[in-house]
């Protein structure tokens, strides 16, 4: 007889309740951080790191399923934003935070292999994919049961788990959080060319996941946990704004063939949008996916922040190099609270 | 037990007596607890106490944040000084739970000053069970966490039991290590996790840790389905890539396991 289970006690209130008391922890930076850059006060990047972002390049690609020509699609969308991986040490960094049967939280590892392979023939030196799950601590068990593994078998490339690999710290090139400083995997560091290889969500704390907030599994859970509770703590959106500025990724590759809405990142819905976007600046190519998603990406906070120093938010400076975004244009269903992000 | 599992553990040694999380990295205070206790090795024994923090703890400090890795080193140190500060510094670690929310347990956080989880929960509750037996009220408050963040059916994930109205699946290797802390302390909370367990453990052993921390479990428990998951495990380790995943494998089949074995 199955004793009757306590009634739920974690939730979002419970949780924003609890992320209120972020600035006590990590030293006030944490929650108003990203609210500091206003004309007047001194900016929280490095201005000798960051100039000012100037033109981007996004391409839309048609992509109907999973099935055939991901490779031709991926190469035209590299070769459209002018990607330069000649003799590089390219890392592909997909999303693979947590695995559930017939879900659609990860980046699809057909076109993670698909990648690799565009990206040999466009000569890169080598390519390794890398993660560092958030949920789930057994890697190997994610990496195995969502097909990453025999894919990249498939394609004869190396997985190297950021979550227990070499790392050591690195001072932070901006101040949105009190972090200072983040343990940042040799895998990462060692890479000429990072490519944040996202799947299209919405998410429940900060409303989309892309190529930025992706960049969360760069840093490793022996540090920062599972979940990667200590920069919830520093403030989700600050940390994505740290991560990135330190991470730095040259490109994006956004699975957008089938994303999630809903309650994302892990418990939405499955969406069909049959495109991949890439671009040659992570935070365009998230403006351009946020927007084909139904979104208003000017109304995301942390991309309307980044679009300030680490890439170009400006859609009148994001030239379209691939088909016409508007075509593709599926408006999901926003996360929990997310209303207002909707066009 | 197998000498091949062991001497991949061995492969994360570095010259300073400590193990890395893989090998040729650094030495961290987790796999070499994890090798301490599989391998009874004094060498990473003494690693671990020229280790210690000021506070008493163990764990990598990367700017604010304090990774606290104690319960684990606490139950792989020897009886001693730094056994005692270790378990001191476990009694004064809390999870945080913000302004504004009173009267849930706080367990233990991955990193100080943060929420609490199922798994340094897991470690604390070991630690203290094993060697600090007086700090009761600290081993319920534990107890406690591990029934509210127990998954709807049983056993856990890393500390969720819903998420905006949706219950949230349980983890092999969560629940694992949940139900070696709890041993003896709620044998409702524990059947429903070993159930779980007994159920999903075969699913998920392709990941290495939650096959080798399921065989602990299971072969605490005496279930039936031990030797199967031992067979299962000795099979795999010997690819295994990580310390922490080889060690949690060499204790699950070897000697090592009787110190997760609290009274």
């Amino acid at each position: 007889m199955t004793e009757p289970a306590p009634e739920p006690r974690i939730d979002r209130r419970t949780f924003l309740v609890r992320a209120a008391g972020t600035a006590a922890v990590f030293g006030g930076a944490a929650a108003l951080g990203w609210r500091l850059g206003h004309p007047g006060r001194p900016t929280p990047w490095n201005e000798r790191i960051f100039p000012p972002p100037g033109e981007a390049r996004v391409a839309v690609l048609r992509a109907p399923s999973y099935d055939r020509g991901l490779e031709a699609i991926v190469l035209d969308g590299l070769r459209a934003v002018g990607a330069d991986v000649g003799g590089a040490r390219v890392l592909l960094k997909p999303n693979m935070v947590e695995y559930d049967p017939g879900s659609s939280i990860n980046t699809d590892p057909r076109l993670v292999a698909a990648a690799v392979t565009a990206l040999r023939r466009m000569g890169a030196a080598s390519v390794t994919v890398a993660e560092g799950p958030g949920h789930r601590r057994d890697t190997g068990y994610v990496v195995t049961a969502s097909g990453l593994a025999e894919a990249l078998h498939d394609v004869d490339t190396s997985f190297v788990d950021l979550n227990t690999g070499v790392a050591a710290p690195r001072q932070t090139n901006s101040s949105y959080t009190g972090l200072r400083e983040l343990w940042i995997p040799r895998a990462v560091t060692d890479a000429d060319v990072v490519i944040s290889m996202p799947k299209m969500k919405t998410h429940h704390w900060v409303g989309v996941t892309l190529s930025l907030k992706n960049l969360f599994g760069t840093l490793p859970g022996r540090v920062y946990g599972w979940p990667k509770n200590a920069l919830h703590w520093a403030g989700i959106e600050g940390s994505i704004l740290d991560i990135a500025a330190v991470v730095r990724p040259s490109y994006a590759i956004v699975d957008g063939i089938v994303g999630m809405e809903g309650n994302g990142p892990i418990d939405g819905t499955s969406k069909s949008v049959g495109v991949v976007v890439i671009g040659d600046d992570p935070v365009a190519t998230d403006v351009v996916s946020a927007t084909i998603m139904g979104m208003d990406p000017s109304r995301v906070a942390y991309i309307r922040e980044a679009g300030r120093f680490l890439g170009q938010a400006d859609p009148d400076r994001i030239v379209q190099v691939g088909e016409d975004p508007a075509a593709f244009v599926t408006p999901f269903a926003p996360a929990p609270g997310f209303a207002s992000l909707l066009r | 037990m197998s000498v091949r599992i062991d001497d991949r553990v061995r492969a994360c040694r570095n010259g300073d007596g400590g193990f890395g999380p893989v090998p040729g990295a650094p030495s961290e205070p987790e796999p070499t607890a994890l090798a301490a206790i599989a391998l009874d090795d004094e060498d990473a024994r003494a690693w671990l106490r020229a280790h210690q923090r000021d506070d008493g703890g163990f764990g990598p400090v990367v700017g604010p944040v304090v990774r606290d890795d104690t319960g684990v080193v606490a139950l792989a140190l020897a009886a001693g000084p730094e056994r005692q500060r270790a378990l001191d510094k476990v009694v004064g670690t809390f999870g945080n739970n913000g302004p504004g929310v009173e009267g849930d347990p706080l367990g233990w956080p991955w990193s100080d000053g943060t929420h609490g989880w199922v798994e340094p929960t897991a470690w604390a509750m070991l630690a203290l069970r094993a060697h600090r037996p007086s700090a009761v009220e600290r081993v319920r408050d534990g107890l406690e966490l591990l029934r509210v963040r127990e998954s709807v059916g049983g056993g856990w994930n890393f500390g969720d039991r819903t998420m905006l109205g949706v219950d949230q699946r349980p983890y092999v290797q969560t629940t694992g290590i949940a139900l070696l802390a709890l041993h003896g302390l709620d044998e409702a909370l524990s059947a429903r996790g070993l159930r779980t367990l007994r159920d999903r453990w075969g699913a998920e052993a392709s990941g290495l840790l939650s096959l080798a921390v399921a065989t602990a479990a299971l072969r605490r428990y005496g279930a039936p389905e031990a030797d199967d998951a031992m067979r299962r495990l000795r099979e795999a380790a010997p690819s295994g890539q990580d310390a922490v995943s080889l060690g949690w494998s060499s204790l699950a089949l070897g000697p090592g396991l009787r110190t997760l074995e609290v009274p």
